[in-house]
């Protein structure tokens, strides 16, 4: 199980059962833990729906009391042009 | 090279010329904690600083970072006036006014230009990440306040890049975040020196634009790097050393660095992709700017000192070095500016506890109108977005007394008259008070305060007396008073 994290206005960019496409971080212990990936994923409320979990902040870096699980169905490559 | 700059008194400046001979001083005097404890890169460390910030404590050098054995922290590297002053070379208990002096001393001389040395030379290249070994993560790079929008690895440090153009150089201090382990986002305002030539050149043409982010900077050369100076901030650097400063090639593009600087990245910043940056916890005590796209840096290459010690600048409530440093060199260079205008100014004052916001200044006035063009000038330099009070007091006010300035604008300054609002001006995304339209656009507002008596007023019959304990009584009942003052019973003034 991976711990992710992502940053947002209001909960409602997070709708259940819809393709996402979201700029995550890790929060796995170990010296990459922070670091971003650009994902599509899908989010449940429900916290056993997926195997990895999702916490959520907001934009001045509140935690939200909402917890996540989430489901990456893969990455984006944001650099394409810069390898 | 240059001559070697005297101070006053006619001796050569002694100023630390790097990172490591600076803490070697601030040890000696006993302005820097050694912890040989472990600390955790994950909050820990930032606070500590952030603590150290607001107890005005010693600066402190982090030896046992969990997860990177090899590499130190070193934190609130000036947020002390006794840092700064040790930082110049100074005695460490010189007076604010003092250190303000010498600063302009140094600054109104001769600029100091840098020299390039060898690479073989040049401490910064002890350790080179190239290609795939290309990873931030292999730096002790701090979370530094729980909630920040990433690891920032540039907090303080400079931002070095090199007009296409004109070719001269700029170093700034641009805060970086670390996206993923070879990019990084900061952000860049629209009226800052990077700003502009990124808008005015490289994003319309697509081009990327090569940088360098030097890390563990001399105090000095940070000082420069903060400062809102026209003199070039490696030129500026050896006017306030006294000796010019030792600058390097990088290895994967010709920008010339710090030669003892602890961490040097090298690469471009990407024209076509923004990734999201902050929040971060700012210099005005708030998470103010907006988490959104801003300027996109990519990393090609690390080189690091041995031992390599990375510089941590924790920004929050008063008074850290981004408020104090700030003030003090945003305050001074206001002072040349208005100076060079010709204008009757004793002096000018930034209180850190403003968040560099308020500008104090101190006039002789000899003419009506004089604090609007104090005021206009100061909001219309180039170092106008960075603070939006301007509060002028006569020459009678010290300028350093916060108790004085106080009194002075709540009983000299007029509302009616006195008091005048500037619209639509140029702002920051981080003022607090700014609407999240202003910060997005970068607009604000000013207000200046005129807290001088009108030179129509008929300084006998209209201009009130002043009732204090100097200024009414004559000289021979002071003496008399101040004389027997412990024999009247009181404890003695010190």
């Amino acid at each position: 199980m991976n711990k992710w994290e992502v940053f947002v206005d209001d909960l409602s960019e997070l709708p259940e059962g819809e393709g996402l496409e979201l700029t995550i971080r890790t929060l796995n212990d170990g010296f990459h833990k922070y670091t971003y990936k650009r994902v599509t994923a899908e989010v449940s409320k429900s916290l056993d729906q997926y195997a990895d979990s999702l916490q959520v902040r907001f934009g001045r870096g509140q935690l939200s009391d909402k917890k996540y699980s989430i489901n990456i169905l893969g990455e984006i490559d944001r650099f394409p042009n810069y390898q | 090279m240059s001559a070697i700059l005297k101070d006053e008194g006619g001796t050569a400046i002694n100023a630390p010329k790097s990172n490591r001979e600076y803490i070697e001083r601030l040890m000696e005097t006993g302005d820097c904690v050694r912890i040989e404890q472990e600390v955790d890169w994950d909050n820990e460390a930032g606070a500590i600083v952030r603590r150290v910030c607001e107890l005005a404590a010693p600066a402190p050098l982090m030896e046992n970072i969990k997860d990177y054995p090899g590499f130190r922290y070193f934190g609130a590297a000036l947020s002390t006036y006794r840092r700064v002053a040790i930082s110049l070379g100074m005695d460490p208990d010189s007076t604010l006014p003092e250190i303000g002096k010498e600063y302009l001393k140094r600054t109104n001389g001769e600029p100091i230009a840098p020299v390039e040395i060898e690479r073989s030379a040049a401490p910064c290249k002890e350790n080179i990440l190239m290609g795939d070994d290309v990873d931030l993560c292999k730096l002790p790079v701090p979370l530094v306040h729980e909630g920040d929008g990433g690891r920032y690895i540039g907090t303080w440090h400079a931002v070095i890049t090199k007009h296409p153009i004109r070719g001269d150089y700029n170093w700034g201090m641009y805060r970086q975040m670390m996206y993923d382990s070879r990019t990084m986002c900061g952000a860049v305002f629209p009226f800052s020196d990077l700003g502009k030539t990124l808008s005015e050149y490289y994003t319309p043409r697509g081009e990327t634009m090569p940088f360098a982010t030097a890390i563990g900077l001399s105090p000095l050369a940070a000082m420069a790097a903060c400062a809102p100076s026209p003199i070039p901030e490696s030129e500026l650097t050896g006017m306030l050393a006294g000796a010019p400063v030792e600058l390097v090639k990088c290895e994967t593009n010709d920008l010339l660095v710090p030669a003892n600087a602890e961490i040097i990245l090298e690469g471009e910043i990407i024209p076509d992709v923004m990734v999201e940056e902050g929040p971060f916890g700012e210099y005005t005590g708030y998470r103010t700017s907006p988490r959104m796209p801003r300027v996109t840096f990519r990393v090609n290459c690390i080189t690091y000192r041995n031992k390599a010690t990375l510089t941590i600048s924790n920004m929050g409530v008063p008074m850290d070095e981004g408020q104090l440093l700030r003030s003090f060199s945003l305050g001074l260079e206001l002072d040349k500016l208005l100076r060079s205008q010709g204008i009757p100014i004793t002096g000018v004052y930034m209180h850190p506890r403003s968040t560099h916001h308020m500008m104090i200044v101190g006039v002789k006035v000899t003419y009506a109108g004089v604090a609007q063009q104090i005021a206009q000038l100061a909001f219309g330099s180039k170092l106008g977005p960075w603070f939006h009070m301007v509060m002028v007091v006569d020459d009678s006010i010290d300028i350093y007394n916060w108790d004085e300035v106080y009194h002075a604008f709540c009983t000299r300054c007029n509302p009616e008259r006195d008091i005048h609002i500037y619209k639509n001006t140029t702002g920051t995304a981080l003022y607090p008070h700014a609407s999240p339209h202003e910060r997005k656009y970068s607009i604000g507002s000013k207000v200046s305060f005129d807290c001088t008596w009108p030179v129509d007023w008929d300084k006998v019959n209209d201009v009130p007396t002043v009732v204090s304990f100097k200024n009414v009584y004559t000289q021979e009942i002071q003496d008399k008073v101040t004389g027997n003052w412990e024999a009247y019973g009181f404890d003695p003034v010190k």
